[in-house]
């Protein structure tokens, strides 16, 4: 409890470092700040309520930023090769994923993957717009669940 | 500031309208939502250049609001749209 | 050579947001044009704030500009999916290329 809070505040008077762009003028304006901030964040969302794993969060951003820098490059050549370069169809998946934040997040990060966009969350299966069936995406998709269970500590 | 910042501002801007022409005239009306979009990535991205083509970098802070802005009303978005059920 | 690197990013960037532009252009339906907006534009504003990161004069202006990314990046993915689920809801059907 009491880490958890320190280390938000460390994070919050980073951000603060970071908007007043370097300068310690206004620090007094900027403790008021971060104690609020800290102060909100543990009301709004207590240490024990979410359980992200913090050791995984290097690796799991590494690979949202390498695949959605895929994903913009990939669709940008189809946008330049025009609609002939598609094959749209609609995957159907069923998610292995606890109800409540991983799923919301595989929802919303997949349409940042390359070729996939999601069009229906329903309670555990998921309805995808891809943009050229003739990839392997579902092996793809496959890997982004098993990061975001490593990152909700879910199961292997 | 290398000069560049200015000329590739005003293309995005021409991206902007351009797009913004085409999702207005979209047939459906989902295809006019894609405004939002539009907003929070090009507009952020005008915002930025016109500060480092010398504009000041309070603009910087503008387009940082607009992003947080883009970023709350995303979720909230995204967040109604999983809550409901089948009719919204 | 910062600098090069700086206008060789702002040039990509813009790059990346034609791309996008033209997805819209020329994409058949909503579900495609979504895919060009959402993951085009947002390496366009990614590339564009890294090489004008490069160009800041302290660590903490870079950073701020950085920071503008994940927020974006975070709009485009909830409001995408919002204009998806939409789009599904009203009965858009995604095109396909053998009705063509």
């Amino acid at each position: 409890m009491i880490p958890s809070l320190l280390l938000r505040c460390l994070l919050f008077a980073v951000l603060w470092w970071v908007l007043a762009e370097g300068r310690i003028d206004g620090w007094w304006l900027g403790a008021i700040a971060v104690a609020t901030a800290t102060w909100a964040s543990a009301v709004l969302l207590p240490p024990a309520a979410h359980r992200l794993r913090l050791v995984q969060m290097p690796g799991f951003v590494w690979f949202f930023l390498r695949n959605s820098i895929r994903g913009g490059f990939q669709v940008a050549m189809m946008a330049l090769r025009g609609r002939s370069a598609l094959q749209p169809g609609v995957l159907e998946l069923q998610l292995n994923l606890p109800a409540g934040g991983a799923r919301v997040l595989m929802t919303s990060v997949i349409g940042l993957m390359p070729g996939t966009l999601s069009v229906e969350l329903a309670e555990d299966r998921l309805r995808l717009h891809v943009l050229d069936v003739r990839l392997s995406l579902a092996a793809e998709v496959g890997e982004l669940e098993t990061r975001i269970r490593a990152l909700f500590g879910v199961g292997p | 500031m290398t000069g560049f910042e200015l000329p590739i501002a005003l293309f995005l801007l021409c991206n902007l309208i351009v797009a913004l022409l085409a999702a207005a005239r979209g047939p459906t009306a989902a295809d006019r939502m894609l405004m939002a979009l539009l907003f929070g990535s090009t507009g952020t991205g005008v915002l930025v250049l016109l500060a480092h083509g010398g504009g000041g970098q309070v603009l910087v802070d503008v387009a940082l609001l607009l992003a947080l802005l883009a970023a709350i009303g995303g979720i909230a978005f995204a967040r109604r749209a999983w809550q409901r059920g089948g009719d919204d | 050579m910062i600098e090069i690197l700086s206008t060789a990013l702002l040039i990509v960037g813009a790059f990346f947001y034609f791309a996008g532009t033209l997805g819209l252009l020329r994409f058949p339906d909503v579900y495609s044009r979504l895919h060009a907006l959402a993951k085009a534009d947002n390496l366009g504003l990614g590339c564009v704030l890294i090489g004008l990161a490069l160009q800041a004069e302290n660590v903490a202006v870079a950073l701020k500009l950085l920071l503008i990314w994940p927020l974006a990046l975070a709009a485009s993915a909830g409001v995408s999916y919002a204009i998806a689920r939409r789009a599904d809801s009203l009965g858009i059907a995604p095109w396909r290329k053998e009705k063509q």
